[in-house]
C-alpha cells in the first residue's frame, strides 16, 4: 500500500517539528511534576513512542479509503461513547476513560479523527461557493451528537473541542452572511440558556471569575489568579528551569496538564513563550501549507480541519493561562501531559502526511 | 474512479485556507502582545504578588498514643521537644549555609550536608531536621538570628519518651526514622520521609493504632517560606492509647531478678494468655534511639556480643533440658507405654545402645514411677521411655505441646525453635537418625531448641489440662483487636489427644517437685500450691562435657524453671531462664519463687 515515491514524499520536516514540540513538552512536564510520584515525563515519553508508531502505521492506509469507510468509524466511536456513559469506569469524576492493559485511553479524543474523516467525505464532492442548508444542518448534527455524549460524561472541555472541526469545515465550505449571523445568534442563545440551565456550578463560576478574578482569590478565581501571577512573575527571562516558585510551590493547579503553559511562562519567561510560539507556529504553518500539495478536495478538507482543530486548542489553552478565556479543561496540544490527546494529535498529523505523500498518485 | 481529480479547480478553498492562516498569524501576534503586556509591562506587579502571597500546606504531626500497664499506669508517653530544620529553598549559598548552621548548632558541617543530601528527593520547602532535642539556650540562639538564617527554622514536636528507661524495653521496642524500604510498603503509604515509626515490639505491632492522624495547616508564607498567617487548620488527632497486660510491679520484679544476668523471665495468665511480665536481659534504653541521628549507639548495641537488642523471651533458642520431661511423660502415658504404676529402677547409670548414660544423682533414685521421675527429674526413667517411644512420636507430642511453632504472641520477630525428627536430619544434615539421639532428646538434649515463651505456653497448656492459649501483650478487655502475627504453617499442628487424667499425673509430679523433696523445692510458696519443673540444659555436647569433667573444669549450664500456681484453677505461669546460671533448682527456681510470692501478696 505504500511505495518508494510515497515514502520519499513523507514530510520529514513536519514529523521533526512534531517531535520537537513533544520533547519540549516533556521537559516542561518534568519541571512541573518531578516532585509528584508517577514519573509523568517518562510516561509521556512512552506515549510519544506509541503515538509515533501509530502515526506510521496509520500512513499505510490511503486516506481515500479511510474517508470511504469513515461512517463506520464514526458510528463505532458513537457506540463506544454511549457504552461508556452506561458502563464506564468513573475516573476523576468523569466516565471518559477506557482502561487498557497499561494505558487509559479517552475515546472522546479519538472521536475527533472519525469526525474529520466523515466531514471530509461529506464535503469532498461539494463545489458551490457557499454551503447549502442540507449539508450545513447534516454536518452540524453529526458534530453535535458526540458533543452531547461527551458533555454528559461530563467532560465539557473535550466536548467543546470538537466544535472547531465543524467551524473549519464551514469556513472552507463558505458561509454567506445569513448563515454567519445565524450561527452567532445560535451560539449566543445556547451560551445564555446553557449558562442558566445546563452549566454546573463550577463551570458557571469559571465564567464569572474570568470577569472578576480578584473577587474570591482562594475560591474559583484562585486558579486564574495563580496562573496569571506565575506567568507575570516570569518576566523576560523567567525564574529558571525547575525554579518557578509558583509552579514548584504547587500554587498552580493542573501544572502538568491544563496549566502547563503557565509553567513555561514562569520558568522560561517571555523568551520561552516566544520560543514555544515559534515552534508551534512553524508546525501550524507547515500543516497549513500542505493544503497546496493536496490533489483533491477531501485532502484539503482533512488538512484544514486538522489545522483549525490544533490551532483552536492551542489558542484557547494559552489565552486561558493569562485569563483571557475561561478555564475550559483543554490541554495544550503536544505539550500537556496526556496520552489520548497526544495520540489524537499524532493521528491527525498522520492524516496530513497521508494526504501530502499521496499527492502524485492518481488512480 | 474519479480520474479527473487532478484537474479539479481547488483555488477557492485554497484561498480560504490562506485567509484562515492569516487569521492564525494575527492571533499569534495578539498572543505575543498579551504575554508582552503580562510578562514585561506588568512584570513588577506580578513579581510582587508572587513574592508576597504564597499559600502553603504544612503537616501537623500527631502525638502517638500512650502505652500503659494493666492498671493504667503510663509506661510510654510523649514530651515536647524542639528541633531545628533546614529549608533548602531559602538558601542561596549552600556551603556557607552549612557552615553557619553547623557553627550555630555545634555540629560538623559535614553532618548537615549529609543530612540535606539524604533528603534531596523530598518535596520542595519540606523542612529537613538537622538537630533534635534543642536546649533552651540553642532555641534562643537560633531565634535571635532568625533573619540572618532564613534557611533554619525551629519546630516543636511531640517526642516519644520512656520514663522508666530500660523498663520492659524489649516489649515496647523503639522508634526510628522510617527507612526507604518501609516507605514502599502499603501500611506506611501515608508516611513521609523523616517520620519516626516503631521498629520492634509493641511500637511496631500496634503502629497503626498508636500513630494517630496528621493535621494540616494552610498558611500564607513569604518568599522565604516563613509563615505570615494561618488561613485554616485541621488539628492532628492523637493516636489511640494501648493498654498492655503487663503488671508494673511484676515486671519490675522480673527485671530485678535478672539484673546483670543474661536470660529471660515471663509471667503469664494461663486462662487468657495475658503476659503480666516479660523481661529479657541485657536490655537497652529506647530513649536513646528516638533520634534521627548518631545511630552509633544503636550500631554498637547491634554488634554487641551479648545481643542486648534481642528479646530473649521470644527469640532466644535454648535446649529445654529437663523442662522437656513432662512432655515425655505425657507421651508415654498417652501412648500406653507406661502407666502410673510402671516403675524403672535407677542405679545412677545405664548402658543404652552400647553407650553409658548417667543419672544426675550418682547413687541412683531406686525404683521410680512417672510421678517420682518428674519430682526428682530422674534421667534413667526417661532413658527407658526413650528406648520405648519412636522419635516420630516424641516429635509429634512436642509439637502438640506447642514446640516448633510460633506462639503468635503480638510482637514481631518470634522464633519457632526446632523439633527434630529423622526427616529433618536427612534434609538438613544429610545423615540418618541414630537411636542414640532419641535417648538424648528424651531428656531434652540433642538438637531440640525452644524459646522461653514456648515453654511458658507449654506450661499453661499443662496447667489448663490440655487447653492451649495464645499469649498476648494486650490487656484482654482493652478494646483494641489483638493483631497476632498470623502466618501459615500451623495447619499440620497435631490435635491435642492427651486425656486430663494424664495431665493430673504429671501435675502431681510437678507439685511434689516443689512441695515435696524434689528438685524445685526452692520455688515453694506457703499456701500457694506451686507446681513446677526445673531444668539444667547443657550448653555443650555431652562429649565435650566429658572432656571438661576429666580436666576437672566446671561445666556451666543454662538454668531453667517453669511452673504454675495454684495447682487447681491456676492463675499464673512463671518461666525463668538464666544463661550459664548452673542448676535450675539453685538459680531459676528461687527467682521464680519471688514472682509467685509477689503475685500471691498482691492478690490476697
Amino acid at each position: 500500500m505504500i511505495d518508494q515515491t510515497q515514502f520519499r514524499n513523507i514530510d520529514w520536516i513536519l514529523i521533526g517539528l512534531l517531535l520537537l514540540n513533544t520533547l519540549v513538552g516533556i521537559a516542561v512536564i518534568y519541571s512541573s511534576a518531578h516532585h509528584l510520584p508517577g514519573n509523568y515525563h517518562l510516561k509521556q515519553l512512552l506515549w510519544m513512542v506509541v503515538s509515533l508508531i501509530a502515526l506510521f502505521v496509520f500512513l499505510y492506509l490511503d486516506y481515500n479509503i479511510l474517508v470511504t469507510y469513515s461512517l463506520y468509524f464514526y458510528i463505532l466511536c458513537l457506540a463506544i461513547l454511549a457504552l461508556i456513559l452506561v458502563f464506564g469506569r468513573l475516573i476523576a469524576g468523569t466516565k471518559s476513560w477506557i482502561r487498557l492493559e497499561f494505558f487509559q485511553i479517552q475515546p472522546s479524543e479519538i472521536t475527533k479523527i472519525a469526525l474529520i474523516l466523515l466531514l471530509a467525505k461529506i464535503f469532498a464532492d461539494f463545489k458551490e461557493r457557499t454551503i447549502p442548508r442540507r449539508e450545513g444542518v447534516l454536518s452540524a448534527i453529526l458534530v453535535i451528537v458526540p458533543v452531547i455524549l461527551i458533555a454528559l460524561q461530563p467532560d465539557l472541555g473535550t466536548a467543546l473541542s470538537l466544535l472547531p472541526i465543524l467551524l473549519g469545515a464551514f469556513i472552507l465550505a463558505g458561509m454567506n452572511k445569513r448563515t454567519l449571523i445565524l450561527l452567532l445568534v445560535v451560539a449566543v442563545v445556547i451560551g445564555a440558556v446553557g449558562y442558566g440551565f445546563f452549566l454546573k456550578d463550577y463551570q458557571r463560576e469559571r465564567i464569572t471569575t474570568l470577569v472578576f478574578p480578584e473577587e474570591d482569590p482562594l475560591g474559583s478565581g484562585y486558579h486564574i489568579l495563580q496562573s496569571k501571577i506565575a506567568v507575570g512573575s516570569g518576566g523576560l527571562l523567567g525564574k529558571g528551569y525547575l525554579k518557578g516558585s509558583q509552579s514548584q510551590l504547587r500554587f498552580l493547579p493542573a501544572r502538568h496538564t491544563d496549566f502547563i503553559f503557565a509553567v513555561v511562562g514562569e520558568e522560561l519567561g517571555f523568551l520561552g513563550v516566544v520560543l514555544i510560539c515559534i515552534l508551534f507556529f512553524l508546525l501550524l504553518a507547515r500543516i497549513f501549507q500542505s493544503v497546496n500539495l493536496s490533489r483533491d478536495r477531501a485532502g484539503i478538507y482533512i488538512i484544514f480541519m486538522v489545522a483549525v482543530m490544533i490551532s483552536c486548542q492551542f489558542f484557547v489553552n494559552v489565552f486561558m493561562t493569562i485569563g483571557f478565556f475561561p478555564i475550559a479543561g483543554i490541554p495544550l496540544p503536544l505539550i500537556s501531559y496526556g496520552g489520548s490527546s497526544l495520540l489524537t494529535n499524532y493521528l491527525a498529523v498522520s492524516l496530513v502526511l497521508n494526504v501530502r505523500m499521496r499527492r502524485f498518485v492518481n488512480v | 474512479m474519479k480520474n479527473n481529480k487532478i484537474y479539479e479547480d481547488l483555488s477557492l478553498i485554497q484561498m480560504r485556507t490562506q485567509i484562515t492562516f492569516g487569521i492564525v498569524i494575527a492571533l499569534f501576534v495578539v498572543l505575543l502582545l498579551s504575554f508582552w503586556k503580562v510578562q514585561i509591562l506588568d512584570y513588577q506587579k506580578f513579581w510582587n504578588k508572587s513574592e508576597a502571597n504564597r499559600i502553603r500546606q504544612m503537616a501537623i504531626p500527631p502525638q502517638r498514643g500512650l502505652i500503659t500497664d494493666r492498671n493504667g499506669k503510663i509506661l510510654v508517653k510523649n514530651i515536647a521537644s524542639f528541633k531545628a530544620s533546614f529549608i533548602r529553598e531559602n538558601c542561596k549559598d549552600y556551603d556557607a549555609a552549612y557552615e553557619r548552621v553547623a557553627q550555630l548548632l555545634d555540629l560538623d558541617s559535614k553532618v548537615v550536608r549529609e543530612r540535606v543530601d539524604k533528603y534531596k528527593s523530598a518535596p520542595l520547602f519540606q523542612p529537613i531536621v538537622v538537630k533534635e532535642d534543642l536546649s533552651h539556650d540553642e532555641v534562643a540562639r537560633i531565634e535571635a538570628r532568625k533573619h540572618e538564617l532564613p534557611e533554619l527554622i525551629i519546630q516543636l514536636e511531640p517526642k516519644r519518651n520512656y520514663p522508666y528507661g530500660t523498663f520492659a524495653s524489649h516489649v515496647f521496642g523503639y522508634l526510628q526514622e522510617i527507612s526507604p524500604a518501609e516507605m514502599e510498603m502499603e501500611q506506611y503509604k501515608d508516611r513521609r520521609l523523616g517520620d519516626l515509626v516503631g521498629k520492634t515490639g509493641v511500637e511496631k505491632q500496634y503502629e497503626q493504632i498508636l500513630v494517630g492522624t496528621e493535621g494540616r495547616s494552610l498558611q500564607i508564607v513569604d518568599s522565604m517560606g516563613r509563615e505570615i498567617e494561618e488561613i485554616s487548620r485541621t488539628d492532628a488527632v492523637r493516636g489511640q492509647d494501648v493498654m498492655l497486660a503487663l503488671d508494673f510491679e511484676l515486671q519490675t520484679k522480673a527485671e530485678e531478678i535478672l539484673e546483670n544476668r543474661e536470660g529471660a523471665v515471663i509471667v503469664m495468665k494461663p486462662d487468657t494468655g495475658e503476659i503480666l511480665a516479660m523481661a529479657s536481659f541485657p536490655n537497652f534504653n529506647p530513649n536513646k534511639f528516638i533520634n534521627r541521628f548518631s545511630p552509633e549507639e544503636w550500631i554498637d548495641l547491634m554488634n554487641s556480643p551479648e545481643f542486648p537488642l534481642e528479646n530473649r523471651a521470644i527469640r532466644g533458642l535454648y535446649s529445654p533440658g529437663s523442662i522437656f520431661k513432662p512432655t515425655m511423660a505425657l507421651a508415654g502415658l498417652d501412648l500406653n507405654v507406661v502407666n502410673e504404676h510402671t516403675a524403672f529402677y535407677c542405679r545412677g547409670g545405664l548402658i543404652v545402645y552400647g553407650q553409658p548414660r548417667a543419672c544426675w544423682r550418682g547413687e541412683g533414685h531406686g525404683p521410680v514411677n512417672v510421678t517420682s521421675a518428674i519430682e526428682h527429674s530422674c534421667n534413667i526413667y526417661f532413658y527407658e521411655l526413650g528406648k520405648r517411644i519412636r522419635i516420630e512420636d516424641i516429635s509429634r507430642y512436642a509439637r502438640m505441646m506447642g514446640f516448633g511453632y510460633k506462639t503468635h504472641v503480638d510482637i514481631p520477630g518470634e522464633k519457632v525453635g526446632l523439633v527434630p525428627d529423622p526427616e529433618w536430619k536427612l534434609r538438613v544434615r544429610h545423615e540418618p537418625w541414630y537411636p542414640g539421639e532419641t535417648i538424648s532428646v528424651a531428656i531434652g538434649q540433642g538438637p531440640l531448641l525452644v524459646t522461653p515463651l514456648q515453654v511458658t505456653v507449654h506450661t499453661a497448656l499443662i496447667a489448663n489440662r490440655g487447653k492451649g492459649v495464645t499469649p498476648s501483650l494486650l490487656k484482654a478487655d482493652s478494646g483494641i483487636p489483638q493483631s497476632p502475627s498470623v502466618e501459615n504453617g500451623d495447619e499440620e499442628k497435631p490435635q491435642m489427644s492427651i486425656p486430663v487424667s494424664a495431665f493430673e499425673k504429671v501435675i502431681r509430679g510437678m507439685w511434689r517437685a516443689v512441695n515435696g523433696r524434689g528438685t524445685a523445692r526452692a520455688a515453694k510458696v506457703n499456701q500457694f500450691d506451686v507446681c513446677g519443673k526445673t531444668g539444667s540444659a547443657q550448653v555443650i555436647s555431652s562429649e565435650a562435657a566429658k572432656i571438661l569433667a576429666q580436666q576437672k573444669r566446671e561445666i556451666e549450664t543454662h538454668s531453667w524453671f517453669t511452673g504454675f500456681a495454684p495447682r487447681d484453677n491456676p492463675e499464673i505461669v512463671v518461666t525463668v531462664i538464666v544463661e550459664y546460671g548452673g542448676g535450675g533448682g539453685a538459680t531459676a527456681a528461687p527467682s521464680a519463687r519471688e514472682l509467685f510470692d509477689l503475685y500471691r501478696k498482691k492478690h490476697d
